[in-house]
């Protein structure tokens, strides 16, 4: 392992013992290996970034970390004492903090009540608002932050959220910060701003995990980087001596490249959707490109790409600030969704169980909900209508289910989701845009996805996929879009579509 | 189309199961709260010689009919994840204004009735809009009509009651059909109607779409608002409709009539096994509820049960029956997974 030589290497420069090490620690869930045999270290004032793809394991390292989660195998010490079962109040007392990704603060309650949040200092049985304001006033100085800790938090922007959770952790003098994606919902001036904490935060001899998708932010905070692919270290590098294409090359390594690629693109048809300009401050930034029929689009961005909005903007759900996105001569962005419907474009949620199915009716219904017309008779259902139509997308696109009654909510997430595709086909949409579809589904049905997609697109389908998986594209795509920033940086089409180059445009910065 | 290969009942053995006790742990409500009914009933038969006569069942569904004809409707409207508290005052309310029209302005009795339910159907949709449009919680907005619909029946009628014009309509409505109490029989058919429309219609299994999940049914082009406000103006609609059933029996419009109608609704909804949260219920099971609340009422009279105390009895049973409700479905949760 190069872990080792890495831990020299810091040491040589905070000779402190580590805070943190992970020793050959495996993890599975269920049939999926997670973590194999990963060990790291982490040194007191050391930022250490965590790179790798969604899956590679990173999100599992952080839950043995924080205590969440204990390791099959292998184990856990923090401070020099092993974590064992003690969980995350163990971690906690042993100095780890975690920041995770969504805000975890309380919107109507003020900045010094959240920082205090469940341990509000008391006086003669009431709350002291004096010595928590003070307190409270000091915590954001150490941040350098310029807040009222009497203001509401839901009166601050993202960022200074951001940076409230991020003093909430540190007021607690943690001795391990652990920071998950940061700034994916910040723009750029905003990540200066977390950058410059953690830097300050690093000073005052505290050790930082920091996962982010973005390199170049990566290079302005991390003294080191561990790689990860497959639940297992690529390697532990420092980041002064590695160019971002060999991190890439890491990230990805060589499997990828043996996976089947789409090799022949289905005959592309007329352009169905055209957008043109799409400009929505600030995500988005004159973003072009035709979609046609007969063929899979993949947009590839990583979170805070911009992706979310751009398709936002292609549903008709927002509009455009300038440009436009048109259908058949007529405008689609911020018309609205039922509009788009009409002009024949369906979507589907990137959270499949809060935006997609209705739990509780059955698969049959899950699946006519967007079209009752076509089985019913002035409003009165046709069970042989519904049946047949039930039957026959059950039977094209092999959804697993004991009947079709069956409630939804206790099919598989693939099942799950070949409904939500398939209740579009069912409407006759001829642009199809998936946000996220093989989201927490299982390998096999991610390949009878992938399938289903190809057939579609044969039929004269217009398919655009929405991933952050950059693996996945070659997989299914006849055409990739990298989104980066709020531009496409890159298009690439079959049979030359390649993770590495994809990764590549989306995670650099301009 | 292999169709045969999906069909109902004919799927693949390891999900079956699976379903067959998702089934039940709907029917278990609704299997239990029968056989609840059932002791109940024989109980009473037992402790009284008059409860288990024919004058005295017809009596009871009569009475069930007072709070039915509005629980179908506000069954609906909870599955759809919202609530009508204000049901009680719009009865009492739309029986004034029927007096009002047809007692004191003396517009033809067809006309007022129809004004009546257009009434009642156009404050709901109001209601209903103030919900869609702006988001208002429906049970504030509901609430103000409580608070508002009384304090106008009232201030309209000095809280006197107005009398009808004598009408063999009303009486007739009021009254007894052979044996049978013609409230009870438009309960009945409204019941139907009901269950038909939620299990049977596109309209219906909307409802319980944008209960189980507003967000998906609207992703899905399902016009949200209007369920809402058509859910809502059905509510009203069904209280003035039994606002036209009190005049008839009170041969009066009444700014005092059904005092704490909307408690005894939602109390047998809930008891139906509708859950508060939406997505999850049956008419059959409010059908239920409402025949063991007002059996309930019926026997606490019977027994002469000092009336506070029935209060008291009513108010621990109810809680019982849904605690029950909850355990049986929370056993059929665990054993499901």
């Amino acid at each position: 392992m190069t872990t080792t030589t890495s831990t020299a290497s810091v040491a040589s420069r905070d000779p402190g013992t580590p805070i943190a090490v992970i020793d050959s620690a495996s993890k599975r869930y269920g049939g999926v290996q997670a973590l194999r045999d990963v060990s790291l270290s982490i040194a007191p004032g050391e930022v250490r970034a965590l790179l790798g793809k969604n899956g590679a394991g990173k999100s599992t390292v952080i839950r043995l970390l924080s205590g969440v989660e204990e390791p099959d195998s292998g184990s856990v010490v923090l401070a020099g004492t092993a974590l064992g079962r003690g969980g995350v109040k163990l971690a906690q007392q042993l100095g780890v903090r975690t920041v995770y990704q969504e805000l975890s603060l309380i919107p109507d309650m003020t900045v010094a009540e959240n920082l205090f949040m469940g341990a509000w200092p008391r006086r003669a049985g009431q709350i002291d608002r004096r010595r928590m304001a003070r307190v409270s006033t000091e915590a954001l100085a150490r941040l350098e932050l310029d807040l009222d800790p009497r203001v509401p938090v839901s009166q601050l922007s993202i960022a200074d959220q951001q940076m409230v959770e991020i003093a909430r952790a540190l007021s607690q003098d943690p001795a391990l910060l652990i920071l998950d994606e940061p700034t994916s919902s910040l723009a750029a001036a905003e990540v200066d701003r977390v950058l410059q904490s953690v830097q300050r935060i690093r000073s005052a001899g505290v050790a930082v995990v920091y996962v982010s998708h973005r390199v170049s932010e990566i290079r302005q905070v991390a003294d080191t980087a561990t790689i990860m692919r497959d639940g297992e270290v690529v390697d532990t590098v420092p980041m002064s001596g590695v160019a971002t294409t060999d991190i890439v090359r890491m990230m990805v390594g060589d499997a990828d490249l043996e996976t089947p690629l789409v090799t022949s693109a289905t005959e592309r048809g007329p352009v169905v959707m055209r957008v043109e300009g799409v400009t929505v401050v600030p995500k988005l930034v004159d973003v072009t490109f035709d979609v046609h029929a007969g063929e899979v689009l993949g947009l590839a961005g990583v979170l805070g790409s911009g992706r979310t909005e751009l398709l936002a903007v292609m549903a008709g759900l927002a509009r455009a600030d300038s440009g436009s996105v048109v259908v058949d001569g007529q405008r689609v962005d911020g018309q609205g969704l039922r509009h788009a419907m009409s002009l024949g474009i369906g979507v589907t949620p990137e959270n499949r169980k809060e935006d997609g199915i209705v739990p509780d009716l059955g698969v049959d219904e899950n699946l006519v909900l967007t079209d009752w017309k076509k089985v019913t008779h002035r409003g009165v259902i046709s069970t042989r209508r519904l049946a047949a139509a039930a039957a026959r997308a059950i039977t094209s696109m092999a959804v697993r289910t004991g009947s079709a009654h069956t409630p939804i909510g206790t099919l598989s997430g693939g099942n799950q989701q070949k409904v939500v595709i398939g209740r579009w086909l069912h409407a006759g949409s001829r642009v199809l845009l998936l946000d996220e579809p093989t989201r927490g589904v299982d390998v096999q049905a991610k390949a009878q996805i992938y399938e289903l997609l190809r057939a579609l697109a044969r039929d004269g389908v217009a398919v655009v996929f929405v991933s952050s998986e950059m693996d996945e594209l070659p997989l299914v795509c006849d055409r990739a879009l990298v989104l980066n920033g709020g531009r496409i940086r890159d298009e690439q089409v079959t049979p030359h579509i390649r993770t590495d180059q994809l990764l590549l445009a989306a995670i650099v910065e301009h | 189309m292999t169709t045969t290969n999906v069909a109902p009942g004919t799927g693949a053995a390891p999900t079956t199961s699976r379903r067959r006790i998702s089934l039940t742990s709907q029917q278990l409500n609704e299997g239990g709260l029968a056989v609840a009914l059932i002791v109940l009933v024989v109980v009473l038969s037992f402790s009284s010689d008059y409860f288990a006569t024919v004058d005295n069942m017809w009596a009871i569904l009569g009475d069930a009919a007072l709070v039915g004809i509005v629980a179908w409707a506000s069954t609906l409207v909870i599955v759809a994840g919202e609530i009508d508290i204000s049901v009680g005052p719009a009865v009492a309310f739309w029986s004034v204004i029927l007096a009002e029209l047809n007692g004191k302005i003396d517009l033809p009795l067809p006309v007022a009735v129809l004004v009546t339910l257009v009434g009642g159907a156009l404050v709901g949709a109001f209601a209903g809009w103030l919900r869609a449009r702006f988001g208002v919680p429906s049970f504030i907005v509901t609430l103000g009509l409580w608070s508002a619909l009384r304090g106008l029946a009232q201030f309209l009628t000095n809280a006197l009651p107005i009398p009808v014009g004598p009408s063999p309509f009303l009486d007739r409505l009021g009254g007894k059909i052979g044996p049978v109490p013609a409230s009870a029989i438009l309960m009945i058919v409204l019941f139907l109607i009901f269950a038909f429309v939620a299990q049977r219609t596109a309209y219906g299994r909307s409802v319980y779409a944008v209960g189980g999940n507003a967000r998906a049914a609207l992703l899905t082009g399902i016009n949200v608002s209007r369920i809402r406000v058509i859910l809502f103006a059905t509510s009203g609609a069904m209280a003035a409709l039994l606002g036209i059933v009190f005049a008839g029996r009170l041969a009066s419009g009444n700014s005092g009539a059904a005092q704490g109608l909307e408690f005894s609704v939602i109390a047998a909804v809930v008891v139906g096994g509708t859950s508060l949260a939406g997505g999850r219920g049956s008419m059959l099971g409010t059908l239920l509820g409402v025949l063991f609340i007002t059996v309930i009422g019926n026997g606490l009279v019977i027994l002469g049960v000092n009336s506070y105390v029935q209060d008291v009895v009513r108010g621990g049973l109810i809680v019982a029956a849904v605690l029950i409700n909850m355990l049986l479905a929370n056993r059929g949760r665990a054993t499901s997974h």
